[in-house]
């Protein structure tokens, strides 16, 4: 189309969507570094999870969308503010479902490793990343979709490129025609982040059936 | 004193919980209570935060009062809620019953699900402008797919001896699905109306912060661009907590509307 071509509103549609894949990737992939070591401490150690599950039970509740003013008033429109909203929106599947596989582990899996020797470390890398691995991947999937959902809205709100942007520019200057190309790339997008995820599912974890919990 | 060994055991987290919630909120206020440290632009400390909200219910901000803002919120987001419930229920019993209409509809849905509920804002604010309706249209999409998707389901999963021994009974398609239908399949609608619900709550904050003048979502974004951290912080708890109410609210109802769950449940197993 004519976007691909011509600049619109400083970039190219292709730039626009480099804007947005950029953000998103980075605030999944920081809740991630975050989420997934925290949510396994949760699940393995009882204390751990004592002190942090209510903190995130008290801060669950507040939508992450409901960040966005505070984070444009922390950190500017720039890219660490939409990085924080994405990255708000992302940890608490990361760690629930981190927290989840690690906790449902058969108690029987670990005792037998324990009995055939194996230490804590063998036990945690050998065992329970194994086991848990798929409940793991969903987390994951599942953050990645809300990371998505919510780099849209904070586009919105905050930014000077991406998606979101140029989709409410689009509707402030009355051209339908980009604001429909561009809600069916984000629609095309999402429907790739979660094609893409259920695959990775099944390379990682092919002895899973791929009708694993939303 | 001493509690019995089973009474620590649920104790004993709770009070690791509680002091890690006192360390932060302690953390918090020494952080603003030590000059220069954090500036309160930044981060107002607790006890501002307390102030504001006091100032906030007793004297209008941005047009309205604290409690004005939320039942605008409420408001829009019920309109949203009951038309996302009006047409998804009926249209899911509808697509669980008649295949034909599944294999036409199922395609275009899950095609127009992944537009997040958000990207529907400009085209909304296009349609409407800046109304309730835009409000209440984003609410509705983003809880009309966790109604239909989940009455659908509910429905296919009755047990199909159920309906024909209904049948047999000699109830006629209205009664099977008052009677029997409805009744099974209730608990499953229920957790799709919850979803719903959060969903259309979630929503709505977003859409408010960018079009609007009124409601929490927009109080928020008047602190942000009034450089009032304190305000922000007042209107994130209070959608919080109404998100929360909400839950409860609809959690009680389910039990008080279907106290044969626990038995039927019970039944199946």
């Amino acid at each position: 189309m004519r976007l691909l071509s011509r600049p619109y509103l400083g970039s190219t549609l292709g730039q626009h969507i480099a804007a947005s894949l950029q953000i998103v990737i980075g605030g999944w992939l920081l809740a991630g570094l975050v989420g997934l070591p925290l949510g396994i401490a949760m699940g393995w150690c009882k204390r751990v999870r004592w002190i942090a599950f209510p903190v995130f039970q008290i801060l669950r509740p507040v939508p992450p969308l409901a960040w966005i003013p505070l984070a444009i008033l922390w950190l500017g429109i720039g890219d660490s503010a939409r990085i924080f909203v994405v990255f708000i929106a992302a940890v608490v599947p990361w760690v629930m479902n981190s927290m989840q596989a690690v906790d449902s582990i058969d108690g029987l899996l670990v005792r037998a490793a324990l009995t055939l020797g194996a230490s804590d470390r063998q036990i945690l890398t050998r065992v329970v990343c194994r086991t848990a691995l798929p409940t793991l991947v969903a987390g994951a999937r599942i953050a990645l979709g809300n990371a998505w959902t919510t780099l849209v809205a904070a586009e919105l709100l905050a930014a000077t490129a991406g998606l979101g942007y140029i989709a409410l520019n689009a509707s402030r200057t009355l051209e339908i025609g980009i604001l429909l190309v561009t809600m069916a790339i984000i629609g095309a997008l999402g429907a790739l982040f979660s094609i893409g995820m259920h695959l990775v599912t099944r390379w990682v974890a092919p002895w899973t059936e791929s009708g694993v919990a939303t | 004193m001493r509690s019995p060994s089973g009474e620590t055991a649920t104790r004993e987290p709770v009070a690791w919980g509680a002091a890690a919630i006192g360390l932060l909120v302690l953390l918090w206020w020494l952080a603003t209570a030590i000059p220069g440290l954090v500036p309160p632009r930044v981060l107002p400390s607790p006890v501002d935060v307390v102030l504001r909200f006091g100032a906030l219910i007793a004297e209008p901000f941005s047009g309205a009062t604290l409690l004005g803002h939320a039942v605008v919120s409420l408001q829009r987001w019920g309109i949203g809620v009951l038309a996302a419930i009006a047409l998804g229920l009926p249209l899911g019993i509808a697509l669980a019953w008649l295949p034909p209409l599944r294999a036409v509809v199922t395609p275009a849905f899950e095609l127009l699900r992944y537009i997040p509920p958000f990207a529907w804002v400009p085209i909304a604010v296009l349609w409407f402008g800046a109304t309730t309706t835009t409000q209440a249209a984003i609410v509705f999409i983003a809880a009309f797919p966790a109604c239909i998707i989940n009455t659908q389901l509910a429905v296919a999963q009755v047990d199909p001896i159920l309906m024909r021994a209904a049948r047999t009974l000699g109830a006629g398609s209205a009664r099977t699905l008052a009677k029997v239908v409805l009744p099974v399949a209730a608990p499953t609608i229920f957790t799709g109306l919850r979803i719903a619900f959060s969903n259309g709550w979630m929503a709505l904050v977003g859409a408010e912060l960018v079009v609007g003048k009124q409601g929490l979502g927009f109080l928020i974004s008047q602190g942000q661009l009034n450089d009032s951290a304190s305000t922000i912080l007042v209107g994130m708890t209070t959608i919080g907590v109404l998100g929360t109410a909400i839950d409860v609210v609809l959690q009680r109802a389910q039990i008080l509307a279907l106290p044969w769950r626990p038995v039927s449940a019970r039944h199946v197993e």
